[in-house]
């Protein structure tokens, strides 16, 4: 059913960008947002432009929906009982399911995004896109299996999270927060998930400039590192 | 407590809520438990609602960790016993994820039970033997209540573990499946397994069990043995028509009403030789029964807890 609703999700962004394409589509094989302009007006390019900042987030969103309840729903029915009666860890119970549905947004962002690109832009940006892909679904899948061990809100935690680090991450770009006693915007930006690095991967990526690896580096070890808390209050949380 | 038990409950208390390190407030679930498990011994668990059985069983299976005392299994705790054993577990309320279908969850459980060496063989003997092959297709989501507690029962007994744990195992079951259970269970009991047993059904409790324990608001009331060992035991005997001979017979006699007798034995040996000598004696006999079954003795030890 979640795959289906993230199906469907990505069928209305390939529509939309087929009917932006069909309305004004350049011989360069890109979309021309001022033929568009003169169509729709400010509403119909905002509403493209937001079409693909939501694109952008699409990786977030298929992990957070495939995600949600990984370890909180088998708690909160009893089903983790079951499971641990079994002369087995709990982490050999997870890990596998954990990576396959990690795997499964991956795999359906990985089809969406590219896709979309090649209806708006004319062109692939190559395997950056995949590293972009892996970066937003490492990153909140290791924060997202965390937060579940400990509780059934964690999809509505992580999506909080993501919004506070955008928004935190913003604010820290545009010089908002020079004033913030020292120390106190970095330790906010180090708590909070990865976006100042995510930002900087997205931004080397719609410039078409060599990725920043380091950031890339950063993101992946959030992800790896939250995966690992998870793992190990997995194992010695109350059930 | 036994210092080489199997399991050992050592002052446990439990509290949900209220403030940490014992600060008070929350709900005190068990309190100053001690109790002992010994192998190849079968034992009920018994006691009014919130009396705190299951909170026993999530204590006893590493599910709970204590607020106080210790809990050992083989002197290692819980969590890691299960880990590198396992064991049978029914719970209370059995569930499993609506979509899956009866004999694929058997495997997939089996298979969870690196203990096993044959999964799929497993799966389908526990199958065959909860009578769940024709319904083995089926969903979860779609199973009858007695199906599903059927499927649990299935469930818990993957493998041959050495502790059995089962609340409240005749929870939707008809009597001819009940029966059958207590078969099956008969059947468990090796000198090797532990079975532990919490049900409200005092009488399935009575067949099965070698001991009983009452719990009553989160603490032990009570040690009841069901076999007649170790304490003097009162018989009801019912003869066709009243005798001399039982008074010579049974010494200790409690009371005498017509053709029904009250009398007191030491062991099933000791009950046996007198029930002989009555017999010898031109005594008929129609009835031998327990004067006072395990519902009433449960009852007098939750009236004397309350009392007090």
């Amino acid at each position: 059913m979640r795959y289906l609703g993230l199906i469907a999700f990505g069928i209305v962004f390939i529509l939309s960008g087929l009917a932006a394409r069909g309305l004004a589509g350049s011989s360069g094989g890109h979309i021309e947002l001022g033929q568009l302009l003169l169509m729709g007006g400010y509403p119909l390019v905002s509403a493209m432009l937001l079409l693909g900042w939501l694109l952008g987030r699409y990786p977030l969103i298929a992990t957070l929906v495939l995600l949600a309840g990984v370890i909180s729903r088998d708690r909160h029915n009893g089903h983790a009982r079951i499971y641990a009666s079994r002369p087995t860890t709990m982490l050999r119970i997870y890990a596998p399911r954990v990576l396959l549905l990690a795997f499964s947004a991956f795999l359906l962002s990985a089809i969406l995004m590219p896709t979309f690109d090649v209806i708006m832009l004319g062109q692939w940006n190559g395997p950056s896109t995949l590293v972009l892909i892996a970066c937003y679904v490492i990153a909140y899948t290791g924060l997202i299996t965390l937060l579940s061990v400990f509780t059934r809100g964690e999809a509505w935690l992580t999506l909080l999270l993501a919004v506070t680090a955008m928004v935190w991450d913003a604010l820290r770009r545009g010089g908002l927060l020079d004033n913030a006693p020292p120390g106190i915007a970095q330790v906010v930006a180090f708590i909070l998930p990865p976006q100042g690095a995510l930002f900087r991967v997205e931004t080397a990526f719609a410039e078409m400039q060599p990725l920043p690896w380091a950031s890339v580096g950063y993101v992946i070890g959030y992800g790896v590192v939250t995966l690992i808390a998870a793992a190990v209050f997995l194992e010695d949380r109350e059930l | 407590m036994v210092e080489n038990s199997f399991i050992r409950f050592d002052r446990i208390g439990k509290r949900f809520g209220g403030r940490p390190r014992g600060g008070g407030g929350g709900v005190e679930a068990l309190r100053n438990v001690s109790v002992s498990f010994e192998r190849g011994e079968c034992v009920g668990i018994v006691g009014p609602n919130g009396a705190g059985k299951s909170t026993l069983f999530a204590l006893l299976l590493g599910f709970l960790r204590p607020s106080s005392g210790t809990v050992r299994i083989e002197n290692v705790p819980p969590r890691d016993y299960a880990r590198a054993r396992g064991y049978g577990y029914l719970p209370e309320l059995f569930d499993l994820p609506s979509e899956w279908r009866v004999a694929d969850a058997l495997d997939a459980l089996a298979r969870l039970d690196g203990l096993i060496d044959h999964p799929e063989a497993e799966a389908s003997r526990v199958l065959a033997l909860l009578g769940l092959d024709e319904h083995r297709n089926k969903q979860v989501g779609a199973l009858s209540r007695g199906l599903l507690q059927r499927l649990g029962i299935a469930q818990a007994l993957l493998g041959s573990h050495e502790l059995v744990v089962l609340d409240e195992p005749t929870e939707g079951l008809d009597p001819l499946w009940r029966i059958r259970l207590r078969e099956i269970i008969q059947t468990l009991k090796t000198p090797e397994r532990t079975i532990i047993i919490a049900s409200h059904e005092l009488a399935e409790v009575e067949l099965l069990a070698d001991r009983t324990i009452v719990l009553d608001r989160g603490e032990v009331r009570d040690f009841l043995a069901m076999n007649m060992t170790g304490e003097t035991r009162t018989v009801r005997i019912v003869l066709n028509e009243a005798h001399d001979a039982v008074e010579q017979a049974f010494p200790q006699l409690v009371r005498h009403e017509g053709r029904e007798y009250l009398v007191q034995v030491e062991t099933a040996a000791d009950l046996t030789q007198r029930i002989a000598a009555l017999i010898e004696a031109g005594g008929v006999i129609e009835a031998v029964s327990p004067a006072e079954g395990l519902e009433e003795r449960v009852r007098r030890t939750l009236d004397a807890g309350s009392v007090s």
